[in-house]
Order: C-alpha cells, then sequence, then structure tokens
C-alpha cells in the first residue's frame, strides 16, 4: 500500500492537514483580507469580539486582533519551521555520524552536543536572543540552536541499537557504503520517532517564541502570535479576547501538525502496517 | 574482567574526559556572556539613578572587570579549580551561597514536575498504545497536545485565577507563607501546599512528550520480530506487553528524561516568574540582565555539571535495559 | 531671606499627631505583606536611589526631616531648624534620646559624617543637594550647623529618609562605604528593624520596640515580597497575600478593576516628591532630529491624551511644558508653552515639516529614525508601537528597537547610538535638582546615566539655570524658569509627553499608609491594620 492511501487512513491526520492547509492559507492571503498595517490602530480599543467592526476583537490600542492572527500565522510558521528544519538537519548529521562510526567521532561529537546541552535551554534562548538584540533572525536562530542537541541524541541512540542488526550487516557484506547504508538503510528506520520529535519542535518553537515574547524578548516590529499573546498577558482578567484568539491559533497549529506527524509516523512505520 | 569493574573503569573513564569538557564548557560561556552589550556597573549605576563615570570605573577595578579579558578568565578558571565561584557584583554575596539557596526550591519543583510528567505520562502512552486507534487512544492524544500547545504562563494564570482565586484551595505564588513563617512540619506542609500549581503547570507542558514518546515507543517494540517469538512461544499477551515491550520501550523515554533534566532548570523561567518561585531559572533570567557574569557562570557551571553527571547515568540505565548497547 | 523659626509650629503638628493616636482606634499588631519589585541590588540608600531600594531603607534608615501631603516640612530626626538672615547657615536640633537598632545613641557626629563623608561623596545625588555645604559643625551632640557657600533653598527639600538617609557613623567610618556590611544588614533608627533577607523571596523587618515615637509603630511585621508576574502581583493582592502595591507593581489595567472592586482602593497620593514625567529624548547632533522642526512636529503629531487613555488608563497628565504642572505650587510652571497640546494636530505638524523642507521622498517617508524605547515594563511597548502609527500619519518611518536594561543604558548614554527615545525622569521637587540634568551643557557627561544624552548645549540656557539655582527670590525665580521653558518649548531638545501617575494600590483593611509625601518611600510607621 502506498503511504499516501496509509495517511488518509487516519481520520485525525486528515482532519490535521486539513487545519494546517487552512492556516497556511491564511498566511499566504493575509494581505488581501487586511491590506493595513496588522499594527494599525483601527478603531475603539478593546472592543469585544463581534462590536465596532472588529471580528475577533481589538486590543488596548484599538488593533484588530484577526488582522494580526492573519498577519502572524505567516511570522509564527516561518519561526516554526526553519527553526526545525535547521535542528533537525544539523541533529541527524550529528547524531548520524556518532551513532554509526561510534568510537572518537562518537565521543568528540556528543561532547559537543553535551557542551551545547549544558545551559538550560530557555536561558540559553533567552541569552542568544539578548546578545543578537530581539528580531526574528536572531529567534530563530537561537531556537535552532537549543534544538538541535536533542534530535542529535535520540539519532545516536537510534543508530547506535541499529547498526548491529542483521539487516545492517548484510549492507556492509553487499559493500554499499557508509553513506548510503546511512541514509538509505538506518536512517529510514528510525524516522518514526525523528518525525514524532520534529514534529513537537516546530511546534515548541512556535511556544519558545511566544514564551520570548512573554519575557519581553519578541521582534517589536513584527507581528507574530507570540506578540499578540505577549501584549494581551495583562488584558487577560479584562479582555480575555486579546490573548485568547492568538492562544487558540498556536493550539490548533501546533494540535494540527502533531496530527499530521503522527499520521505519517503510523504510514511511514513499517511494522505497524500488519498491525492495521 | 568482571561486569562490575568493567563499569567502573567506564564510569571513571567518563569522568576523567568531563574534566576538559567542564573546562571547555566555562571558556566558552565566558566568552559568550562578553557578547552581550553592557556590564553590571552599567546595571547598577542605571538602577542608581546618576552615578560618575569615575565611580563607575572604581566599581569596574572592584569587580576586576577593567582587567584584559584573558586575565579575567585566568582568574576565574584559577579560582574555580578550588571550588571559588566568586562574588556576585549585584547581590554582594558569594555566588556559591546564591547559588545554594535556591537549588532546594529548584530541585523540589524539578523532581516533583518530573516525576508527575513522566509518571502520567508512561501511564498514558501505555493505555493509548493498548487501546490504539480507539477513542481512548484519540482522547489521550488530544488531550496530550492541548495541554502541550497552551502556552505556559497561560496554563498558569488560569490555574490561579481558578483554584487560587475563585476556589481558595491553593496560594497565588511564592515558596511560603510570609506572614506567618511557619517552623517544623507545619513549614513543610506549606511549602507542599505551595508546591501544588506550579509543579502542575510545568508538567502539564512535559506530559504531552512523554505520553506520545511513550506510545510510539511501545508500538515500535510491538512490532519487532522479538514479539512474534514469543506469541508464537504461547507467552500470554499480557507478558509480552508488560514485561518484554514494556521494558524495551522505556528506553526513548529514559533517554529524553536524562535530557530534560538539564533543560528543567532553565524551562522553568516562566513558570517561577508567574508562580513567583525562587529557582535557578529565574535566578540566572535575572542574573542576564544585571550582566551579573559571575553568578550566571556560576549556573551555567553548575547546570554544566548536573547534565554531564545525569548523560553518564543515561548511558548506564540504557546499556542496562539494552544489553546490545556496549559501554566501553 | 527672612529668619524662620517653627519649633513651636512642630510641637503643635506633633501634639495634634499623638492626639490623633489616641483619639481613633488604631490596633497595634499583625503582619504588613507589600510588594517589592523588582528585588533590590542591596539595601544601601545612601549609595544608590534605585526604586525597590527607596520602598524598603525608609523603613529602617531615618532622615533629618520628612514631608506632609501637603508638601510641608515635618520633625523627624531633626526637631526643629533654623535658617539665618543670609541663608548661608542652617542649624538642625537634634532629637534626644533616639538610638540606632544596634542600641548605640544617635548624635550630630553621625549627621556630620553621614553629609559630609557619605551623601557629599557616594550618593547619586547628594553630591548635587549638598554642593552648597562647606562644613558641618557640631556644638554638641544634638546639634548640627550646616555652613554653605550659597544659600540653597532646594536643599531643606532633600532631607527625606529616601532621599538623604541618616547612617550610623560608629559602622561605616573607617571603611569604604562602597563595600560594607550595611549594604545588606541596614542598621538605622527607624519604626522597623531588617531581620532578614531571602533572595529571591521576601525581606523581612520587625518592629523597632525602641523607637523614639511613643507608641509606633503599630505593626509588629514588615515583609516585602518579591513577585516578578504583574499579572501574579494582582491575583496575590486580590487573595489578601499582600495588601500593598506601589509604583505601578500592579498594572493599571488591572488597578482600575481593583479600585471598583470592593476592599481595595486605589491613590495617587505619595508621588509628589519624585514628580514623574514621560518624555521623549532626541538626539540633537546628528540628522533627523539636528534639524528642531522634526522635533516639533513629532511633539506636535503625538496624541498625549491616546498615551493616557489607553495605555495608562486614565492615569497621568497630558504634558505642557519642560517643567511639570506640579511646580505651580512654587510658581515655577509657565502656562501657554508653544509645541504642547493634549491633543495630535497632523496638518499644523506636516506644515511644521514643509517649512523646514521635509518634503516627502518617493515612497511618501519624510525622515525615518529608530525610536528606542525604555525596557521598563509592556507599557513603554505599547507606547512605541502607538507612537510608530501615529508619526507614520506624518511620513515619518519609525523602526522600534527595545532592548535589555544594559544594552539599552550603554546605547542612550555611552554610545549616544540612537534618534529618539522614549524614557520617564523624575523631576523631583525642585528642577535644580530633578530637570537641570536634561538640559545643561554641563550635564553632557558621556557615561553617566540620565542626564543630558541629547547633548543639547545653549549657553543662554546655561547662563539661565545657573541665575535660577541661585536665585531666593521667589518672583525672580519664577521669571526666571518662564524664559528657561519659553526655549525649551521651541528647541524641544526633550519633548515631555505626560505627567505620570503612578498608582499605590491597596487592601481597605491598612490603613494610614499615605501619611507623609513620600508615599511607599515613607516608613509605615503609623500603618495598621484593621481586620
Amino acid at each position: 500500500m502506498t503511504f499516501w492511501k496509509l495517511f488518509i487512513r487516519n481520520r485525525g491526520a486528515v482532519v490535521g492537514l486539513g487545519i494546517l492547509a487552512l492556516i497556511t492559507l491564511m498566511a499566504a492571503s493575509a494581505s488581501l483580507f487586511y491590506p493595513e498595517d496588522p499594527f494599525s490602530l483601527a478603531g475603539q480599543p478593546m472592543s469585544p469580539p463581534g462590536e465596532n467592526g472588529f471580528l475577533l476583537g481589538s486590543d488596548s490600542l484599538g488593533r484588530d486582533v484577526a488582522a494580526g492572527i492573519a498577519h502572524g500565522a505567516k511570522t509564527s510558521l516561518l519561526i516554526g519551521l526553519m527553526a526545525t528544519i535547521v535542528a533537525v538537519v544539523v541533529g541527524i548529521v550529528m547524531g548520524a555520524l556518532a551513532g554509526y562510526y561510534g568510537g572518537a567521532i562518537d565521543n568528540l561529537l556528543m561532547r559537543l552536543t553535551e557542551m551545547f546541552q549544558t545551559i538550560p535551554s530557555f536561558v540559553f534562548a533567552i541569552l542568544l536572543v539578548a546578545i543578537m538584540k530581539p528580531s526574528i533572525e536572531s529567534i530563530v536562530i537561537a531556537i535552532a540552536v537549543v534544538s538541535w542537541p536533542a534530535v542529535a541524541r535520540l539519532v545516536r541512540g537510534e543508530f547506535l541499537s541499529l547498526r548491529n542488526r542483521e539487516f545492517v550487516q548484510a549492507c556492509h557484506t553487499l559493500g554499499m557504503s557508509d553513506i548510503r547504508i546511512m541514509l538509505g538503510e538506518i536512517l529510514p528506520n528510525c524516522l518514526s520517532p525523528i518525525i514524532v520529535i520534529g514534529s513537537l519542535m516546530v511546534a515548541t518553537a512556535i511556544l519558545i517564541e511566544s514564551g520570548l515574547a512573554f519575557l519581553g524578548l519578541g521582534d517589536p516590529n513584527i507581528m507574530s502570535w507570540g506578540f499578540q499573546i505577549g501584549a494581551g498577558r495583562t488584558l487577560l482578567r479584562s479582555a480575555w479576547w486579546v490573548c485568547t484568539f492568538p492562544g487558540i491559533a498556536i493550539l490548533l497549529t501546533v494540535l494540527a501538525i502533531n496530527l499530521v506527524g503522527e499520521g505519517m509516523n503510523d504510514a511511514l512505520n513499517p511494522r505497524l502496517r500488519e498491525r492495521t | 574482567m568482571s561486569h562490575f569493574a568493567r563499569r567502573m573503569r567506564y564510569v571513571v573513564k567518563r569522568l576523567l574526559q568531563a574534566i576538559p569538557i567542564v573546562i571547555a564548557i566555562v571558556v566558552l560561556n565566558f566568552f559568550l556572556l562578553q557578547l552581550a552589550e553592557g556590564d553590571a556597573v552599567d546595571v547598577l549605576a542605571g538602577e542608581a539613578g546618576s552615578a560618575t563615570p569615575e565611580y563607575m570605573a572604581e566599581l569596574r577595578a572592584k569587580f576586576g572587570l577593567d582587567q584584559p579579558l584573558p586575565v579575567q578568565l585566568a582568574i576565574y578558571l584559577k579560582n574555580v579549580v578550588v571550588f571559588d565561584l566568586g562574588y556576585s557584583f549585584r547581590h554582594e554575596m558569594p555566588v556559591s551561597e546564591l547559588i545554594l539557596d535556591r537549588v532546594v526550591p529548584t530541585l523540589l519543583l524539578m523532581v516533583s514536575t518530573i516525576m508527575l510528567a513522566v509518571g502520567f505520562g508512561i501511564v498514558l502512552g501505555l493505555i493509548a498504545a493498548i487501546s490504539l486507534n480507539t477513542w481512548r487512544d484519540t482522547a489521550i492524544s488530544i488531550f496530550a497536545l492541548i495541554t502541550y500547545a497552551t502556552p505556559l504562563f497561560w496554563v498558569g494564570l488560569m490555574l490561579i485565577v481558578v483554584f487560587s482565586l475563585n476556589l481558595g484551595w491553593f496560594p497565588t505564588s511564592g515558596m511560603e507563607n510570609f506572614a506567618m513563617f511557619y517552623e517544623g512540619w507545619d513549614r513543610v506542609w506549606d511549602i507542599a501546599h505551595h508546591l501544588v500549581l506550579p509543579t502542575i503547570t510545568l508538567s502539564l507542558f512535559y506530559l504531552a512528550l512523554y505520553t506520545r514518546l511513550m506510545r510510539a515507543s511501545m508500538l515500535e517494540q510491538a512490532g519487532q520480530d522479538y514479539v512474534t517469538t514469543a506469541r508464537a512461544k504461547g507467552v500470554t499477551e499480557n507478558r509480552i506487553m508488560f514485561v518484554h515491550v514494556l521494558r524495551n520501550a522505556l528506553l526513548p523515554v529514559v533517554t529524553m528524561a536524562g535530557v530534560q533534566v538539564g533543560a528543567l532548570i532553565g524551562g522553568s523561567v516562566i513558570v517561577e516568574s508567574v508562580f513567583a518561585w525562587p529557582g535557578l531559572g529565574m535566578l540566572a533570567f535575572e542574573a542576564l540582565f544585571a550582566r551579573d557574569l559571575n553568578l550566571l557562570l556560576g549556573i551555567f557551571l553548575l547546570s554544566a555539571l548536573l547534565v554531564v553527571a545525569v548523560n553518564l547515568v543515561v548511558d548506564l540505565i540504557y546499556s542496562s535495559l539494552d544489553p546490545r548497547i556496549e559501554v566501553s | 531671606m527672612s529668619f524662620r523659626s517653627w519649633a513651636t509650629a512642630a510641637l503643635c503638628a506633633l501634639g495634634l499627631i499623638f492626639g490623633a493616636v489616641a483619639a481613633s482606634a488604631q490596633k497595634a499588631g499583625g503582619t504588613l505583606v507589600y510588594i517589592v519589585q523588582p528585588e533590590p541590588p542591596s539595601l544601601a540608600s545612601f549609595l544608590s536611589t534605585s526604586g525597590p531600594i527607596g520602598l524598603v531603607a525608609p523603613k529602617i534608615y531615618e532622615g533629618l526631616l520628612d514631608y506632609d501631603n501637603e508638601l510641608n516640612i515635618v520633625p523627624a530626626l531633626a526637631e526643629s531648624y533654623d535658617v539665618s538672615e543670609d541663608g548661608k547657615t542652617i542649624t538642625f536640633n537634634l532629637r534626644q534620646g533616639v538610638t540606632w537598632h544596634d542600641g548605640e545613641p544617635f548624635t550630630s557626629a553621625d549627621v556630620q559624617f553621614t553629609v559630609m563623608e557619605i551623601l557629599s561623596k557616594v550618593h547619586p545625588r547628594g553630591p548635587n543637594s549638598f554642593r552648597e555645604v562647606t562644613s558641618i559643625d557640631t556644638p554638641d551632640e544634638h546639634t548640627a550647623v550646616f555652613n554653605l557657600a550659597n544659600p540653597a533653598p532646594y536643599m531643606l527639600r532633600a532631607l527625606s529618609a529616601y532621599e538623604s538617609p541618616m547612617v550610623p557613623k560608629h559602622l561605616l567610618e573607617g571603611q569604604d562605604p562602597r563595600n560594607s556590611d550595611l549594604a545588606n544588614n541596614p542598621v538605622g533608627t527607624g519604626p522597623f528593624k531588617f531581620v532578614e533577607w531571602q533572595k529571591g523571596q521576601y525581606i523581612r523587618l520587625d518592629k523597632n520596640e525602641d523607637y523614639w515615637r511613643e507608641g509606633l509603630p503599630y505593626l509588629d511585621r514588615v515583609v516585602g515580597r518579591f513577585i516578578p508576574d504583574a499579572s501574579t502581583r494582582t491575583a496575590a493582592m486580590e487573595n489578601e497575600e499582600v495588601m500593598y502595591g506601589a509604583f505601578g507593581a500592579i498594572p493599571n489595567i488591572d488597578a482600575v478593576r481593583l479600585r471598583d472592586t470592593d476592599g481595595f482602593n486605589v491613590t495617587t497620593d505619595g508621588y509628589a516628591m519624585i514628580n514623574p514625567m514621560a518624555l521623549i529624548e532626541f538626539n540633537t547632533t546628528k540628522p533627523p532630529f539636528d534639524n528642531p522642526a522634526l522635533r516639533q512636529a513629532v511633539s506636535i503629531a503625538l496624541d498625549r491624551e491616546f498615551l493616557i487613555d489607553n495605555i495608562w488608563f486614565g492615569y497621568g497628565k497630558p504634558a505642557t511644558s519642560a517643567l511639570s504642572s506640579n511646580f505651580s505650587a512654587t510658581g515655577l510652571y509657565a502656562e501657554g508653552m508653544p509645541n504642547y497640546a493634549p491633543n495630535s494636530n497632523v496638518e499644523a505638524a506636516i506644515a511644521v515639516l514643509d517649512e523646514a523642507g521635509l518634503t516627502p521622498n518617493a515612497d511618501g517617508v519624510r525622515a525615518s529614525f529608530s525610536l528606542d524605547l525604555i525596557p521598563y515594563g509592556e507599557d513603554w511597548r505599547r507606547a512605541g508601537e502607538y507612537m510608530k502609527q501615529a508619526l507614520a500619519e506624518i511620513g515619518v518611518a519609525v523602526d522600534l528597537r527595545y532592548e535589555d536594561v544594559p544594552t539599552w543604558l550603554k546605547r542612550i548614554y555611552a554610545d549616544y547610538d540612537f534618534d529618539m527615545n522614549v524614557n520617564y525622569f523624575y523631576q523631583l521637587p525642585d528642577p535644580v535638582l530633578g530637570v537641570h540634568r536634561h538640559y545643561g551643557t554641563d550635564q553632557i557627561r558621556q557615561g553617566t546615566h540620565f542626564v543630558n544624552s541629547s547633548r543639547y548645549s545653549n549657553p543662554e540656557l546655561d547662563a539661565l539655570l545657573s541665575a535660577g539655582a541661585q536665585e531666593a527670590d521667589a518672583a525672580k525665580r519664577s521669571e526666571i524658569y518662564a524664559q528657561i521653558q519659553e526655549i525649551l518649548a521651541n528647541d524641544k531638545p526633550v519633548a515631555n509627553l505626560f505627567e505620570m501617575e503612578f498608582l499605590t494600590v491597596y487592601n481597605e483593611k491598612l490603613k494610614d499608609h499615605a501619611t507623609s509625601a513620600l508615599g511607599s518611600y515613607g516608613s509605615f510607621a503609623e500603618a495598621w491594620i484593621d481586620d
């Protein structure tokens, strides 16, 4: 059975994919529906949802929450994806080399990984953003830097346990190159935990951005969900909508990404096929 | 050589290897922190309202910040070797004293959070895996995801609003009641009472990770050849699940828990901030923005030692769970 | 200058206070937990005027004088004082029988040591406040005579516990005051004694049983708690875990909500001595703000009432001059200054720009620059976001910058690497203390914080500033300050935005907590809890 057929059998995954497609569409068409700058003071401050022409209400300066969510989708998705791609690629390279070759290479790479892990990750992210000055780029870099060691350790663990398996030994006997064995044989067999951790990482990146914004380290010139939550948190008790709707946007996105990740995991995991 | 002796030799070797790594970490951190603009004197003078450049120069001399960087580093390293972490510029107290004050609250929060998150995560993941693709599986997945995807400070504030303000069950913040200053068992009870909300908040965040990892890992193991073999031998399903599969499925969970112990010190900045919990996360956060570099370096050093130790322990557990991974 | 002696008046006032004590039903006992935010770096109020130190130290240390809510001088460690005819000698008669918390007696030697060796040397504002003091004579243990080079009428406004705390000579003499144990273990004469400081949690002070004011303090204990998150501070207030939070510890939006909730109240009293002003500093030495027209246009284009209403929730007054309208009591404030309006006037601002030749380029942009925001909380970010939008209306493109405190301080006051900076300053009870530092050429001091970062230099203004500092005649002085304000309103090296009103939120069970002009920088000696 093909991957796609297996994937669409998972109802949750399909729903997730649908939500994700909608959010991507929203991000792409934000300027169409809300041509104004999302920071513009569009009307009566603190309007509840549905009043004064604000679908999801307005914040303390009279900015449209819905416009912010539409425009912020682009930023938040970008931060999540970019940071994760960088982190996963670096993590796989480091983990695979360490796990496959073992010995001195393993030792060197793992010590390097450890060095990055020794600083508590959120504090490290804060530190990096503070050093580089708050901006979208510094936030992406900071999230990627603190995220890759987890991938590296996981991949290494998988490689360590897979490299002595019979099928790998067989590949050696057949004279396959190391790179081919790593990428073509071992990597596909440990994709499922990587997908699980990777999908969670996109979500984590979006959450880290909102955490940084909570602590006042967001990019002040770019609209993102994190910015909206950071700006709305003191209004939580007086104007719940300002921070709740972007929060729901984050929640839905994270949920969707994870459902898709899970669906891919189930579809990719060759051993599950026999069971279902 | 006996199994035990081989183990011991491995541990000693790893510890010896750790020394240059820790030194390298200190050096790296030292230079990393130098990249930040401004110094502790700027902050102190800025807070004081106004200070003359002469006064600021005097302060820099007092803190040793007027020395060239390599000299500062050399002095720091020399002190670290004899376990002297130096003086906090801001608090005018030895760094070690400041850190020690925060270690107990941090450990309280960390350990209770890990226990709650890993414990519930394993149970939920197990249930989800056993009842694969049923409503129970879906409900657990969605629950875990929602708790994970909700911003921590939002969860924290909502718990405060509901359980402190509306129901009056728990205090809003802090580690103790500062009007009463309880002693003895009353104090233990008081601290436990204050610990509940921050622990729940933080463990909700980590719960998803362990639940999902446990579920994925269980399914992965359930498809392995040894399960088929065991089944063929007539071992009961329960025994297969709870003895063979479970044991192997714990492997990635343990790895992740290990990775997380280090992260938990830093990961709790937000929870410590929301609940005014006197942990190391907030201390590091405040030290960074006060450019109290000695204090920050001290915290990073402690965290480095912790991570090195945890990684070693994880590797040891790893090898005893999965004998195919050799320790050498 | 007229000879003044009001020892009798002071005695009457004291009699009134103690009379009131006997008459109403103050209850003794109880613990007051209040918010101290952020955690102070130390408790050395003789070294630093840092806000959180001010929230704690004046409970422990006292000043020679205090000030009531009408800003009248009331006695504290000095029972009375005399100013000589020529204004160059001030004699303080010190209270007898006052002891330090360690049991040593408080004497004139402590006063002499504190002012000459500590405040004049290591206090951030002391060298300015006491700059005319040449020596202090101590004819006996309870008399301190200040000898001045020139009259310094503003000095008598700077003798509160917060501004000029009296410190024990016997514990500081022969030591480096910047390195003393007193910073973390203060010993004063005040109503509360220092007991314990748990870093990251609280500072605990207990009642001084030997306090010189009979029957005071009422409270057994005062605990200052540190709660980093603003929303949690509100929750702790609502849950009655804390009873008092000043200096905006409770965000305005929550304060407004609590004001309308039973059991809580809000006051703006207690900030008259610090007189805070929100403002914009322009970098007048480099384009685009070397052009005064752009500075005026920015001031005209911003809607001060919008800021007050939507970000500070109604607390504050639009600025109308370089001096706060709080100075109208002393006659120094001048009305009707140009380029200050409560609401924005986009047309007028554009007209100013057109006239100055700042016309739009192909993209419709007349000028572009970055706007730095003081990193002291979310409100300032909102203000910056508003300004960016408001300035876009007059064709000015703004890039916002929000960095951490050390980065920001270095950028503005050491590197001068900024265009326009949002900030706030304390104007204090006299312009000499709080306003001059902004404008004088002698206040262009690279590396010193909160001085003339605009690097504005105008010899005419410099002459007026030094005349204003020494003029003893009230009418002449107000004439000088009117000229100063006229020049500053047109040149605008700094555009004042609004006179800030800090809020104190308190539980109504807490009584008599605002008996001095110092407010939360006061002592809590008369505060009591009505359970």
